[in-house]
């Protein structure tokens, strides 16, 4: 055989313990795009709304929620006790878009490899591809989302009988909204490299995440749980979505609950569960059409 | 042209037998409480046929080959002589057990036609998509646009979903956009078995064309002779996972009939 020939690809039956392809990736960039065009474009087809259900799904769930929990429940929308003033259709809808985009990115790349196995067992291309094009175009629905929640946010702050104000910690909002980015594809990439084998966590998933959304302050304020078991507030912090979304009402609102300590924590889970994520997923591309 | 394209050293792949790879956790931790307490396995489905846990399957037992820049090979193989796996290997779709595979070049593994076409899209939408699937930039597409529509003599349907092509039109598109990839190295499976006789003819006249005037290389497994014989200028024959013949064309379609007996 001939040895001294370099061969621009090498296949072995090794894989190192972190094999990222970023050069690769970044080569596939226009299949990234047109994967993430692919997705809102072919959802939308034969709709007579289109990308408008966009704005209708977060809607309608705020109301439903400013009904529900608001009204009949009377549950508190305020983090932190004082005399704030929060209109309570704002605060469930920043939970609400908060949470819609972490679920859903979340769920659709928990089934990266069982959704493409059709694609992926007939062609090469660096698998990671796929759950950056979902966490990109559910970022399109967050945007479309959160473009409408400006819209109510500014109607608010202009009528000045609320106490949102704008403050420097709105420079939070980017870092918040990439946390939970990072967030729902560690879990969501973790999920789908152990399903390849196991289905049972695809089980999970659906009502995991509706399990997720009560132990998170979506539904209710921050308060509920500081006033109430003040001694467990700890562990419920470690839920690293509640300072995601604790951070992002107090980046928008200009006052509410914020702690770095709880804020850093969080950051690190993320880093953490996005690095296993990514450790474990490349290990299982390798291999994954002869288990799934 | 005595560069190496593609150079198999020594390769295996072994596949388990048995499901014990497509169960649950919880029947993994009932088989192994009754292996351990010397039971029956629990999960095991009655008159099925069970297999120990160290049983395996060889689909591919030490396979070395090199296949030169510009060659046309030809695999061929009874059903389940490794030829599908092989080109699973070398496509990366799966890793192979042991031994190494290098590659110079581009790969563009055909193994279906039209893979990730999406029926809600149309024909030219179809084609950025499919050809980014298989390794294509936006530019190099752009560019090779309007010979890929002119080759597949669907020009008057592309702005259609291909939910409405009918099947010869939807081969006929997703063939043009692999025939028009830059990669050095293109992997067939079968593909040419669809389409009618005209399109077959001018798809293997392009391969051929392709391979001679651009130097790429071919693999193609067809269980069609004619086809190997026009298109190829080598022949391997593949039997139960190992190279028992790698040569002239029709020495090894002899060999191949030989060994079907």
């Amino acid at each position: 055989m001939n040895e001294k020939q370099h061969y621009k690809t090498i296949i072995t039956s090794e894989h190192r313990l972190l094999d990222l392809k970023i050069k690769e990736t970044v080569r596939y960039r226009d299949l990234i795009g047109l994967f993430v065009k692919r997705d809102f474009t072919a959802q939308y087809k034969q709709t007579i709304l289109g990308p408008l259900w966009a704005i209708i799904q977060p809607l309608l769930t705020t109301i439903v929620f400013t009904v529900v929990f608001g009204s009949l429940a009377g549950l508190t929308t305020a983090d932190v006790s004082g005399d704030f003033a929060m209109p309570a259709f704002l605060f469930y809808m920043s939970g609400n878009i908060c949470w819609n985009y972490f679920a859903s990115t979340m769920q659709t790349t928990s089934n990266t490899f069982l959704n493409n196995r059709h694609i992926m067992g007939k062609v090469y291309f660096p698998r990671l591809v796929s759950p950056i094009a979902t966490a990109l175009s559910k970022l399109i629905y967050f945007g479309i989302q959160f473009g409408l929640f400006l819209l109510l946010w500014a109607f608010f702050l202009i009528r000045g009988d609320t106490s949102i104000r704008i403050t420097p910690a709105m420079l939070l909002v980017p870092l918040t909204v990439l946390q939970m980015m990072l967030l729902s594809v560690g879990c969501g990439i973790i999920i789908s490299s152990v399903t390849t084998k196991y289905r049972d966590l695809a089980m999970l998933v659906g009502f995991g995440l509706q399990l997720w959304q009560y132990a998170s302050p979506i539904a209710y304020g921050l308060e509920l749980v500081s006033g109430r078991i003040p001694d467990l507030l700890w562990l419920y912090m470690l839920n690293p979505v509640t300072p995601i979304v604790t951070t992002f009402r107090y980046a928008m609102f200009g006052f509410g609950y914020f702690n770095l300590g709880y804020y850093a924590i969080s950051w690190a889970i993320t880093l953490l569960l996005f690095f296993a994520g990514l450790v474990l997923f490349s290990r299982i591309e390798r291999t994954f059409m002869d288990t799934i | 042209m005595e560069e190496n394209m593609i150079c198999i050293d020594h390769v295996s792949k072994i596949y388990r037998l048995g499901q014990l790879n497509s169960t649950t956790l919880r029947a993994q931790l009932q088989r192994n409480r009754a292996k351990r307490r010397g039971e029956e396995d629990p999960t095991r489905r009655i008159g099925a046929k069970t297999y120990q846990s160290g049983e395996t399957f060889t689909a591919l037992e030490n396979v070395t080959l090199a296949i030169k820049k510009g060659e046309r090979v030809g695999i061929i193989g009874q059903n389940g002589a490794g030829k599908s796996t092989l080109l699973k290997l070398i496509s990366r779709i799966t890793a192979p057990s042991s031994g190494t595979i290098g590659l110079n070049g581009r790969v563009t593994s055909m193994l279906e036609v039209g893979t990730g076409f999406h029926g809600e899209l149309t024909g030219r939408e179809n084609i950025y998509m499919n050809g980014a699937i298989l390794g294509m930039t936006k530019k190099e597409i752009d560019s090779k646009l309007e010979r890929i529509i002119d080759f597949s003599e669907v020009r008057q349907f592309i702005d259609t979903p291909v939910k409405r092509y009918s099947s010869g039109m939807y081969v006929r598109l997703a063939f043009s956009i692999a025939a028009h990839l830059d990669s050095e190295i293109m992997i067939m499976d079968e593909v040419l078995a669809v389409g009618d006789l005209a399109f077959q003819k001018k798809c293997l006249d392009k391969m051929s064309d392709v391979s001679r005037t651009e130097g790429r290389t071919v693999l193609y497994v067809s269980h069609n002779m004619d086809t190997i014989r026009r298109l190829c200028d080598r022949v391997i024959v593949l039997d139960c996972g190992r190279v028992v013949f790698d040569g002239g064309v029709d020495e090894g379609i002899a060999w191949y009939e030989k060994i079907s007996k």
